[in-house]
C-alpha cells in the first residue's frame, strides 16, 4: 500500500473517530414494546413522532398480551427490555415494586402533561402508597353485552335482558326458536381466560368479590364455597342445556376466532367483549356485507342482587427502569397519550384522560359500553392486595374449566379456589 | 507416560469447560434455586433458602399424580407405543414390494416427509382447525355420515381431549421413526428371506424370527430418543389444551410453565423441573441396564 493510501485511510478513521460519538448523540434510538394487534396503524403514529422530534428513532415492537408480563419482568431483572412497555393496568404497581418499571413523578414534574395527572382513570392503579407513579393511564375500557338484533327477533325477544337470570332465559329461548347459539362465552381454563371476567362480574354484582380490604386495612375474601358454586352452576347451565356450544370450553378469549365467526354469521346471537373486540366484529360484518345495516347493539351487564357491574380495564404506558434515556421516553409516552392518536392511529381503543373521553363520540352501536362504563369498577383491592391477579385469574379459570367440563365437581372445585386463593394471600402477605 | 496424560488432559479440557458451561452450570444453578423460594417479580433481589418446602409441597399436591400420571401414561407411553407401531407399520408398507410394483414408493415416502418437515406449533393449528367443532373438516364428514348426531368438542370434551393430543404428537413424529426404520430395513440382506422362505417359513416367521431382531437396535435406539423427547415436550399440550379443561391434560411440562411464568414460583417450578430430570434419568438408568445393553450390547 503506497504512502498516501496510508495517509488517507489515517485521515478517514480521525475524522469518523472524532464524529462518531457526536453523530451517535445527536439520534437517540428507543424501544417501544406494543401488545395489541393495530401494527400498522401505531408505526404510522410512530413515525409522525419522529417527524416532530427528528433526534428520535422509535423501533416499534410486538409482541402478545400472553407472555408480555413475564417477558418483561424477565428481562428488566437483567437490565434488558423496551424503554417504553405497554402493560396492563393491573401489572404496573407489582411492575414497579420489582424495579422493572422507573418512576415517573419527577418526570411528570420536568414536563407535566396537558391536564394534568388528576385528568387520567385508573391512577390509583398507577401509583404505589408511597406516591410513586410507575405507569401512565394510556387507554380505558370495560366489557359489556353485545346482541345480534335480527337473531333476538327471530327468537321473539322484545328487550334486552335486565338481570342475570333473565339472561339464561333470553339465551335458551334464542337456542329454543332459531337453533342458533344464544350466549354464546369462552369457556376455557386457560391462564389469562375470559372467564374470570365474567366470574368476578357475577361476584360483584351480588355483592361479593375475591379479595376485599377490611376496616383494619388487611386484605381477605368475601367469597364462600356456596357463592363460588352458584356461579360456576350459573354458567354450567348455558353450556349443559346447549345455548353455549361445548366446543367453547376449549376457547379462552372473548376475541377467539370461532365465536366471532359466529357472530359475524350469525350463528350466535349474544355474546360479552371488549369495545376493540366489538370494533373487529362490526368491520367484520361491514366487510362481509357492505351496505347492508349492522344487526348489533351492546347492553349493559345484567343485574344480580346488589347491582350491575364490570371492571374498568385499560393499558398503561410505562418506562423501563434500565432506560438510558427516560425524558424522550416520556416525551413519546406524552405524544402517545395526546388526542389525535385516538382519533387517527388507536382509533379501536378509548382514551384514559376523562377529558378526552367526553370528546368521543358513540356510534349507536357502542352505546351499551357508554351505559356500562358508568356501573364499572376497578380491580382495586385485587390489585392492592397480596395475591397476584395473574395467579388467582389463573386458579379460577382453571376451577371454573375444570368444573364446567365435569373433570370435577363444582363443590370439589370450588373449595380448591378458595384454597387455592387463600394460600395465596397468606404467603404473599409473609 | 506422564506427559502423555497431561497432553490428554490439555487438550480435553477445552471441551470440559464447553460442557460445564453449557450443561452443568444450567443444572446446578436450577437445582440451587430449587431449594429457594425466588419469585419472578423479585428477581432482582434473589430468592431465600427454604430448604426442600417446594419438594414437600409438590410430593403433598394433589395434583402431583394426577400430572405425573398424565405425564408418564398419555404423553409418553402411549404416545410413543403409537407412534413406533405406527412408524414401524409404515416402514413396511414403504418397502414392501407392492408400492414398489406400483411405482408408488418414492412419492409415498416424499409425502412422508410432509408432517415431519412441519413445524409443531404449525401442526397443532392444523389440527385444531381439522378438529374444530363449529368449522372443522372431521366433524362436517362425522356429521355427514351418520357417525355422530352433533359435533364433537374434541379438544374440550374429557373423552377425546387426550386421544386428539395423542394424535397430534403421533401424526408429527412418526415419519422420523418411519423412515429410520427403513432405512434399518433395507439394509436386512435379502438372502436371509430368501433362504427362510425355501426352508418354509411364513410371512409371520420371516418378520417375527428375520425382521425383527434385525430391527430391534433401531427400535432400541429410537425408543430411548422417542421417550426423552416426549416426557419432556411442551409443546403439543400447551398450543392444543393450554394443559385444561381444568387441569385435565396438565402435564410435567405445562406445570413448570404455569408455575414459573403465571404464578411466578420460579424456585417451585425448579423443584418441579429437577423431579422431572430425575425421572428422566432413572428411566434412561433403567433402560440402559435392562434393554439397552441387551440389544445394543456390542456397541455400548
Amino acid at each position: 500500500m503506497s504512502k498516501w493510501m496510508l495517509r488517507v485511510a489515517a485521515a478517514i478513521f480521525g475524522m469518523v473517530a472524532a464524529f462518531a460519538p457526536a453523530l451517535a448523540q445527536q439520534t437517540v434510538n428507543l424501544t417501544f414494546r406494543f401488545n395489541d394487534t393495530e401494527e400498522k396503524e401505531m408505526r404510522a403514529a410512530l413515525d409522525q413522532f419522529e417527524k416532530q422530534n427528528p433526534g428520535i428513532k422509535v423501533t416499534l415492537q410486538r409482541i402478545g398480551w400472553r407472555d408480555a408480563r413475564d417477558q418483561f419482568l424477565r428481562e428488566a431483572a437483567v437490565g434488558q427490555g423496551p424503554d417504553v412497555v405497554h402493560v396492563a393496568q393491573v401489572w404496573v404497581k407489582e411492575m414497579g415494586q420489582a424495579g422493572a418499571l422507573q418512576p415517573l413523578n419527577d418526570l411528570i414534574k420536568q414536563a407535566p402533561l396537558t391536564n394534568g395527572f388528576s385528568d387520567f382513570m385508573a391512577q390509583e392503579l398507577a401509583q404505589n402508597k408511597e406516591g410513586r407513579i410507575y405507569g401512565l393511564p394510556w387507554t380505558t375500557d370495560t366489557w359489556a353485552m353485545v346482541y345480534r338484533t335480527d337473531l333476538l327477533k327471530e327468537a321473539g325477544v322484545t328487550k334486552l335482558p335486565e338481570t342475570w337470570a333473565e339472561l339464561h332465559d333470553v339465551s335458551a329461548q334464542v337456542k329454543q326458536r332459531t337453533g342458533k347459539t344464544g350466549f354464546g362465552f369462552p369457556a376455557g381454563g386457560s391462564a389469562s381466560g375470559a372467564i374470570w371476567f365474567l366470574a368476578n362480574c357475577y361476584w360483584w354484582s351480588n355483592g361479593k368479590a375475591m379479595v376485599v380490604q377490611k376496616p383494619d386495612g388487611t386484605y381477605g375474601m368475601n367469597l364462600t364455597t356456596a357463592d363460588v358454586v352458584d356461579s360456576m352452576r350459573y354458567v354450567k347451565s348455558f353450556l349443559t342445556e346447549g345455548h353455549n356450544p361445548t366446543s367453547n370450553l376449549s376457547a379462552s378469549d372473548a376475541h377467539d376466532p370461532s365465536i366471532l365467526q359466529a357472530l359475524v354469521n350469525g350463528q350466535q346471537a349474544i355474546a360479552t367483549m371488549p369495545p376493540n373486540t366489538y370494533k373487529q366484529v362490526l368491520e367484520m360484518y361491514a366487510t362481509a356485507n357492505p351496505g347492508k345495516p349492522v344487526p348489533f347493539v351492546s347492553g349493559p351487564f345484567p343485574k344480580g342482587t346488589v347491582t350491575r357491574t364490570s371492571m374498568i380495564g385499560g393499558r398503561m404506558l410505562g418506562i423501563n427502569a434500565n432506560s438510558k434515556h427516560p425524558a424522550e421516553a416520556w416525551k413519546l409516552i406524552r405524544f402517545l397519550a395526546s388526542e389525535p392518536i385516538f382519533t387517527q392511529y388507536y382509533t379501536t381503543q378509548f382514551p384514559a384522560q376523562r377529558s378526552l373521553l367526553k370528546n368521543v363520540n358513540w356510534s349507536p352501536e357502542l352505546k351499551g359500553f357508554a351505559e356500562q362504563l358508568g356501573y364499572a369498577r376497578t380491580w382495586g383491592p385485587y390489585s392492592d392486595g397480596p395475591a397476584p391477579i395473574g395467579a388467582m385469574w389463573n386458579a379460577t379459570g382453571r376451577a371454573f374449566s375444570a368444573a364446567l367440563s365435569g373433570q370435577r365437581r363444582e363443590q370439589d372445585a370450588a373449595e380448591e379456589l378458595l384454597q387455592a386463593v387463600d394460600k395465596l394471600m397468606k404467603t404473599r402477605s409473609q | 507416560m506422564r506427559g502423555g496424560r497431561l497432553f490428554i488432559a490439555l487438550m480435553l479440557a477445552p471441551e470440559l469447560v464447553v460442557l460445564a458451561l453449557f450443561y452443568a452450570y444450567p443444572v446446578f444453578q436450577n437445582l440451587a434455586i430449587s431449594f429457594t423460594d425466588l419469585y419472578l417479580l423479585r428477581l432482582k433481589t434473589g430468592g431465600n433458602w427454604i430448604g426442600l418446602d417446594n419438594y414437600r409441597e409438590l410430593f403433598h399436591s394433589p395434583e402431583f399424580g394426577h400430572v405425573l400420571f398424565n405425564t408418564v401414561v398419555w404423553l409418553t407411553i402411549v404416545s410413543v407405543v403409537l407412534r413406533l407401531l405406527m412408524g414401524l407399520g409404515m416402514a413396511l408398507l414403504l418397502d414392501s414390494s407392492v408400492l414398489k410394483r406400483l411405482r408408488l414408493a418414492t412419492a409415498a415416502k416424499l409425502a412422508i416427509l410432509v408432517p415431519w418437515a412441519t413445524p409443531p406449533i404449525v401442526a397443532v393449528v392444523v389440527w385444531r382447525w381439522m378438529l374444530d367443532a363449529q368449522n372443522g373438516i372431521i366433524n362436517a364428514v362425522l356429521v355427514k355420515l351418520g357417525i355422530v348426531d352433533n359435533p364433537v368438542a374434541f379438544f374440550a370434551d374429557l373423552r377425546t381431549v387426550w386421544p386428539s393430543v395423542v394424535t397430534v404428537i403421533v401424526w408429527n413424529t412418526v415419519p422420523l421413526i418411519a423412515l429410520s426404520l427403513l432405512a434399518s430395513l433395507q439394509s436386512i440382506p435379502e438372502e436371509l428371506n430368501e433362504a427362510a422362505a425355501l426352508d418354509g417359513a411364513s410371512r409371520w416367521q420371516q418378520f417375527r424370527h428375520i425382521t425383527l431382531p434385525f430391527l430391534m437396535p433401531t427400535i432400541t435406539v429410537l425408543s430411548l430418543m422417542s421417550v426423552f423427547w416426549t416426557f419432556n415436550n411442551f409443546v403439543y399440550v400447551w398450543l392444543s389444551t393450554g394443559a385444561g379443561p381444568g387441569t385435565f391434560t396438565n402435564v410435567l411440562a405445562t406445570e413448570i410453565y404455569i408455575k414459573a411464568f403465571v404464578d411466578f414460583r420460579l424456585g417451585y417450578s425448579s423443584a418441579v423441573g429437577i423431579v422431572m430430570a430425575l425421572v428422566m434419568a432413572a428411566f434412561g438408568i433403567v433402560y440402559y441396564r435392562f434393554v439397552a445393553t441387551r440389544e445394543l450390547g456390542e456397541s455400548l
